[in-house]
């Protein structure tokens, strides 16, 4: 009781000394920052909760329960080598790294993208991946293996079938070497294990992929601390910008801590039609395919005995409104990874902006968030917003990417 | 027949429970931080697991269900939560069990976006339904 009363005591000390703390850092903000109209910028201690909320970067690794091969510097490699390799693809031409390119945060920079044949929908990012709950456009998946065996076997992507996936790496011998180092046995005889092991080892190299410190890490990690000098170096543009992504325009109501997502999934007012006369359900058909997915959490390839890991997809509910939902991005990197939305309709940062800024409200149907309202930006606060979301990169134009994998398998 | 009991919240220190027209301990060996409510025929104490709930994490809510005299145990016990500011609830449904005695285990619960939540706890003995809603503003 002494105990937890002393830790109540320290945690009511450190709780005011965190306060005086960002008191003074919107002291010095005030002081430091002007405005675009030469007034200060000054945050707002509920400003400055919700910027220290987006942070810290990076976070820490964690395993995924349901992927025995995550966090295993064998399958991390093994998965290196089969994403880059073309031999997992119908016609031995196409790859993971046709769409998610290194060169450019791991996107293809195509509105949309093209595998064996044009699909419908925008590459993502497949940088931060690790820990969240749903993976894709839609939300389909609820792992990041699961996710990895889609492609494969979508016939507009790479199509293959469990067979010939199990096949190919049975047959060569530098993916049945790696597939033996990673999984201490060899591939086994039934074809669906092989193919989800293969998703495996493809997420255990996916969830290395974590993006760098960026200015805005470093100017919220100052305000956190209270350091004056580190604040003064954010560019001014930029903490205008962020007051009014946190502020008005209330961007982090859905752009949820370091991530800047919260994971789910809503209706922005993009367009429903993937090309004439088809329709684009997003999360109302992505949850239909998740519960129908042998790969899911709840089903007998995951790793994960206790299905811990399985909370989201025992418990999410399948509604009406999801019709038109699209999961929200990470905005990490997110100047180097145009164009945007789902179908990729968006060509630039700017138009992003100036969507939300001119907001159609008819085109929100009528399960849409209320809270989304046209901003009416004017020059100044536009070309600010723009600076805050260029400053969420890490100013290298591609993602670095450390070579892990021996060019030769020398293992059993 | 509902009986709705909306937003009297007794915030419970860590000496005990007291709630409003009785003298009843309803909860009172479970930690705090905690809330209670009450109708004319229950006692309800809860808290969530972890208190705060953290933006786009599940949570957990614990409940304590304390029948008045007269009352009987409710033989159905729900929970659910609305953001009405923003017309929409939460995109998990969560599942409640028996955790032994009067006590019960809500799982599956996110609020996945900051700002006004009213979640609310439903208990039914068949006939009756109570429902008491509370309101939650999480940053």
């Amino acid at each position: 009781m002494t105990f937890a009363r002393s830790l109540t005591h320290r945690g009511r000390v450190i709780a005011f000394a965190r306060t005086l703390r960002h008191t003074l850092a919107i002291v010095a903000l005030a002081a430091a920052s002007t405005s675009s109209y030469g007034q200060p910028v000054q945050f707002t201690p509920d400003e400055v909760a919700r910027i220290v909320s987006h942070g810290p970067w990076p976070p820490k690794p964690v395993r995924d329960p349901s992927n025995r091969a995550s966090g295993n510097a064998d399958a991390i490699a093994f998965g290196e080598r089969l994403f880059f390799d073309t031999r997992l693809s119908s016609n031995g031409l196409v790859s993971c790294a046709r769409c998610h390119q290194p060169g450019k945060f791991f996107t293809d920079g195509h509105a949309r993208s093209i595998g064996l044949a044009p699909g419908d929908r925008n590459a993502p990012t497949i940088v931060d991946l690790s820990g969240r709950r749903w993976y894709g456009w839609d939300g389909a998946h609820d792992s990041i293996w699961s996710q990895s065996i889609r492609p494969l076997l979508d016939a507009r992507e790479m199509g293959m079938t469990p067979a010939t996936v199990a096949a190919v790496i049975r047959r060569e011998h530098d993916f049945a070497c790696r597939y033996r180092m990673a999984f201490r046995k060899p591939p086994p005889e039934n074809d669906q294990q092989v193919l989800v092991d293969v998703g495996k080892a493809l997420a255990a190299f996916q969830e290395t992929l974590v993006s760098e410190r960026t200015p805005f890490d470093a100017f919220r990690d100052a305000l956190d601390r209270g350091d004056q000098a580190a604040m003064a170096n954010y560019p001014e543009a930029a903490k205008r910008g962020l007051r009014i992504f946190v502020g008005r325009a209330n961007c982090s109501a859905c752009h949820v801590g370091p991530a800047f997502t919260n994971g789910e999934f809503h209706d922005v007012g993009i367009g429903f039609f993937a090309s004439p006369g088809k329709v684009d359900p997003g999360r109302h058909a992505g949850i239909a395919r998740l519960k129908a997915n042998p790969y899911n959490l709840l089903g007998h390839f995951s790793d994960d005995p206790s299905r811990s890991s399985a909370t989201s997809t025992r418990h999410v509910t399948h509604e009406h409104r999801n019709f038109g939902e699209f999961r929200v991005p990470s905005l990490r990197n997110v100047a180097g990874t145009a164009p945007y939305m789902h179908d990729g309709s968006l060509k630039s940062l700017r138009d992003v902006v100036r969507h939300y800024s001119e907001l159609n409200e008819e085109r929100l149907h009528v399960h849409g968030e209320r809270i989304l309202k046209p901003l009416h930006l004017d020059n100044a606060e536009f070309a600010d917003l723009v600076a805050f979301l260029e400053s969420l990169g890490s100013g290298v134009s591609a993602f670095r990417l450390a070579q892990r994998s021996r060019p030769v398998c020398d293992g059993p | 027949m509902t009986v709705f009991v909306r937003g009297a919240i007794v915030l419970v220190g860590a000496g005990g429970l007291a709630i409003a027209g009785g003298a009843m301990a309803c909860g009172s060996d479970t930690p705090t931080p905690k809330r209670t409510v009450e109708s004319p025929r229950y006692v309800v104490a809860w808290q969530t697991l972890p208190a705060p709930p953290v933006v786009g994490e599940h949570f957990v809510v614990d409940m304590v269900v304390c029948p008045k005299p007269g009352a009987k145990r409710p033989s159905s016990v729900r929970i659910d939560a609305q953001m009405p500011d923003h017309r929409h609830g939460m995109n998990y449904r969560p599942s409640v069990t028996a955790a032994g005695g009067d006590r019960y285990r809500a799982q599956g619960l996110m609020f996945h976006m900051p700002g006004r939540w009213v979640i609310e706890i439903e208990l039914s003995d068949g006939v009756v339904t109570d429902r008491f809603p509370t309101e939650m503003v999480v940053k």
